[in-house]
């Protein structure tokens, strides 16, 4: 497989690729490096943090005093800023790749978030269990998590007074889009998810006595419809295919859609809704590594973090300000701005997260400095004016950064082929006349002036 | 040793004669490297008149309503708070049935002077009691079924925003509210260090003129063009701000910080039409007595020396200062002497040009509750958003909050 899509589809699927890899991949076909990415996806590890006082207030003694709701949600608050930090962590070190940039993609898909810790942390994992799995069973688990039941009120959602939220963001978000259904269709399908809740510890339970057992009229069709039946009709419609084909390429190919190429995946996983068959398809069209869908992408602010880390592990020595950065950046995870999650694309795009974007990997790698000026030759304004900056802003970003890492990784590339490896698009003109006057920099520093570029933004 | 400081001293020379070569070809011709649409930016900004200005204040966490502005003549009120109620003699009396919390001092005489209306009982149909999405509700301005990516005051900016910096939040990042669908507001803390942030030598050295006109077609000119843009936003907040300097003594707290740099943009003339602050902590669901009265001395006091400080300069009466929080707190009292979600609350108007001074409505009602037991709303918040679009900012509400919405009379 050539280096350049190697390298194309390791942005998409992960987070970029160190050189020894893509060499090591260079020398296999396409369909072997992609088998084995599909391969090292197949087991799920759960990502999960020890709870032992959370499980003991929501065991089965728990009693619903005041005193213990703000126990739990203080404590649920910790564990999710841990989660958080962890879950980043999990991106930037996992093999199961794949699996992994999938259950970032359908946490902004399948959005939800909840105060319980517990709770969350089991959505959380249940998009990472079927992550490559079924459609069909994947939102059945999500209209049953109970999380999902908080979220989108399902929970309220009774015989006597029903609460149609879930049913309508089920389909205007989760599986067909806006105009694919009726405001009846979301009254009649609303009526087949009552009676959902859940226990203490989150497990799903039917209460038969909310349920609202009568008939349903629902896409036309007439009948006692429980919830997994609405799924089942919904799925029916190719419209459901197309919507999440629509998405996924969206998220791994181009902002812009290829109506033929959407279809093309949508015939496949109208077929059986199975996402790995999609994904699998998608990776192995020539048309994913089409010259116009390289590097043309702006990254997320995970990808761009994670990313990050990829080439230098970098460590917070505060995970406060990882989460901070997050908040900087527009995308604190597990912290989504609503059900329909962030909106991507130019969107992650404004005044202060551009200049964040550009000035972070020298903030969080070199102590704020892109192109270090060396003693003598800067002025004494603009060596007072970043000082003052640093006071500023380096107490944010207390940082460990293991260049011997990334010096070893790469040991064997020459200073002028870094680009190659750390941007997925080529360097504008006036930037690469530029840098080429600050030549006699360690590849360290070159380094941090690659990825100060509006160019490192894309993937 | 020796052969590398050669290199490093050949190579500082270098960079030293680019440097220079940079400063003596475009120092002359600055504008030369500035992207025709940024100069056009900034054209714009210089021609601009003398305006009006919108303050946005968000009490974040639900401030308690009815023990901010008092119905100590109603028996109900003790009734479901006998611990948690504010004795007639503790409140500021505005009349026979009405006061204001005891920290309100520097509000009433705002009040006295005609600067205050109180707006009671504002909500919206259907409330939602999650911090989140209410205050989602708030900032979108959406019915509360229904949810949207982008704020009201972002949509202004969509529509009627010159730039990014017509509209500034006084924060590290952007509130929903000023999100728009295209254009996002600046949101800065300080602006000096903004501008720090942004004028690394080394974007400038990274893009040239040659290719402005190519620059929004893809998404890599699109970065080029929000970094340039942001590099003349954050120098334009950063020079024009730092022409005045306030001598106004402010409550030493981030809240008075956020509205000393708020005069000191408007009292600059800084062509920035919208702003908005924020103070947090009203989640009072234990021991809300004192927790609230700092949060209110904070308010009034900070308040008070920023229209103090815009009067100074004669920019309060171009300035329309609304105050709002995501909700009210129930009527009953809890049993950790606070008070928990609920919904209608009142929102401040502050302004020298009011048209209905004092209490612009009656209090709500405390026997007509919902099944929660919390108050029925009298009036949407979006009537108000709408009258302070039309009537204030001069702009199609309809447009921004894509429904028409009753035009109220306190402006």
């Amino acid at each position: 497989m050539k280096k350049k899509h190697i390298q194309h589809l390791y942005w998409r699927i992960g987070f970029g690729i160190l050189p020894n890899e893509l060499n090591t991949l260079s020398k296999q076909n396409k369909k072997t490096v992609i088998d084995s990415l599909f391969k090292a996806s197949k087991t799920v590890t759960l990502l999960k943090l020890d709870t032992p006082q959370l499980d003991d207030l929501l065991s089965g003694s728990y009693e619903r005093t005041r005193e213990n709701i703000k126990k739990v949600q203080k404590l649920s608050r910790e564990k999710t800023k841990q989660l958080n930090v962890a879950w980043i962590d999990r991106l930037a070190n996992s093999k199961a790749l794949l699996r992994e940039k999938m259950t970032l993609f359908w946490a902004n898909h399948f959005v939800c978030e909840d105060n319980v810790y517990n709770y969350s942390q089991q959505f959380h994992n249940t998009l990472r269990k079927h992550a490559l799995g079924n459609f069909n069973d994947f939102v059945v688990a999500i209209s049953k998590e109970a999380a999902m039941t908080k979220y989108l009120n399902t929970k309220q959602n009774k015989k006597q007074k029903p609460n149609e939220n879930f049913a309508r963001e089920l389909m205007e978000l989760f599986t067909l889009g806006v105009g694919n259904y009726t405001e009846n269709d979301i009254k009649e399908s609303a009526k087949a998810f009552t009676g959902y809740s859940h226990d203490l510890q989150g497990e799903f339970v039917f209460k038969t006595r909310k349920h609202d057992d009568g008939l349903k009229t629902f896409f036309g069709k007439t009948g006692y419809f429980k919830g997994e039946d609405i799924i089942d009709l919904i799925l029916e419609k190719k419209e459901c295919a197309i919507y999440i084909c629509r998405k996924l390429y969206r998220y791994f190919v181009n902002d812009t859609i290829d109506e033929k190429n959407v279809n093309a995946m949508a015939d496949v996983f109208y077929k059986d809704y199975n996402i790995e068959n999609v994904m699998r398809f998608m990776l192995l069209s020539d048309w994913f590594y089409d010259e116009k869908n390289m590097g043309t992408k702006i990254k997320s602010p995970v990808e761009f973090l994670v990313g990050i880390k990829t080439m230098v592990p970098v460590d917070f020595k505060k995970p406060k300000q990882l989460l901070y950065i997050q908040k900087l950046l527009g995308q604190v995870l597990l912290n989504p701005p609503n059900v329909a999650g962030w909106k991507g694309g130019r969107n992650w795009i404004d005044s202060n997260t551009i200049v964040m974007r550009l000035k972070l990997p020298s903030l969080i790698l070199n102590n704020a400095y892109i192109s270090k000026v060396a003693i003598g030759t800067s002025n004494i304004t603009e060596e007072t004016e970043k000082l003052a900056f640093k006071k500023q802003y380096g107490k944010h970003f207390k940082t460990d950064s293991d260049w011997n890492y990334f010096n070893n990784a790469f040991k064997n590339i020459e200073l002028k082929d870094l680009g190659n490896y750390l941007l997925a698009c080529p360097i504008n003109e006036t930037a690469n006349t530029y840098l080429n006057t600050l030549k006699a920099v360690s590849k360290q520093e070159y380094c941090v002036q690659l990825m100060s570029l509006p160019e490192y933004q894309m993937c | 040793m020796c052969a590398t400081y050669v290199i490093t001293r050949i190579s500082n020379v270098l960079i030293m004669d680019r440097r220079k070569f940079l400063k003596q070809s475009s120092l002359a011709s600055s504008l030369f490297f500035v992207p025709s649409f940024v100069r056009a930016f900034e054209q714009v900004a210089s021609s601009s008149l003398g305006y009006k200005r919108l303050v946005i204040i968000q009490l974040s966490g639900g401030n308690d309503g009815l023990n901010t502005i008092i119905p100590f003549g109603n028996d109900l009120y003790y009734k479901a708070r006998p611990t948690l109620g504010i004795k007639a003699n503790d409140t500021i009396k505005l009349n026979d049935e009405i006061g204001l919390n005891g920290s309100l001092t520097p509000l009433k005489r705002l009040y006295d002077n005609g600067h205050l209306t109180i707006i009671n009982n504002v909500g919206y149909p259907n409330p939602v009691r999650s911090h989140f999405r209410s205050m989602d509700i708030w900032q979108t301005a959406t019915d509360s079924d229904k949810f949207s990516q982008s704020g009201w005051l972002g949509r202004y900016l969509d529509a009627y925003g010159k730039q990014p910096y017509s509209a500034i939040e006084i924060n590290d990042s952007l509130s929903l509210a000023m999100k728009g669908e295209t254009t996002n507001a600046i949101a800065t803390q300080d602006p000096k260090v903004f501008y720090n942030l942004s004028k690394d030598p080394y974007f400038q050295n990274i893009h040239n003129h040659k290719n402005d006109a190519h620059l929004s077609e893809h998404n890599l000119g699109y970065l080029y063009k929000s970094m340039i843009a942001a590099e003349s936003s954050a120098k334009y907040i950063y020079e024009t701000s730092k022409t005045v300097s306030t001598t106004k003594a402010y409550p030493n707290n981030t809240f008075g910080k956020q509205l000393k740099t708020t005069a000191q943009f408007i009292n600059s003339k800084i062509d920035s039409k919208v702003f908005y602050c924020s103070l947090n902590g009203f989640d009072t669901h234990v021991n809300q007595l004192n927790n609230q009265k700092r949060l209110l001395k904070t308010y009034a006091e900070g308040v008070e020396a920023f229209v103090q400080d815009l009067k100074d300069k004669d920019s309060f009466k171009d300035t329309l200062i609304l105050t709002f929080s995501e909700f009210g707190r129930r009527v009953n009292q809890n049993a950790n002497v606070g008070t928990d979600h609920g919904t209608a609350n009142n929102v401040f108007i502050i302004g020298d040009q009011l048209k209905k001074q004092g209490l612009y409505n009656n209090m709500a009602s405390l026997s007509d509750l919902d099944i929660n037991g919390d108050l029925k709303f009298e009036i949407d918040f979006r009537t108000i958003y709408a009258t302070v679009l039309n009537k204030w900012l001069e702009v199609d509400d309809k447009k921004i909050l894509n429904k028409s919405f009753k035009q109220l009379d306190f402006i």
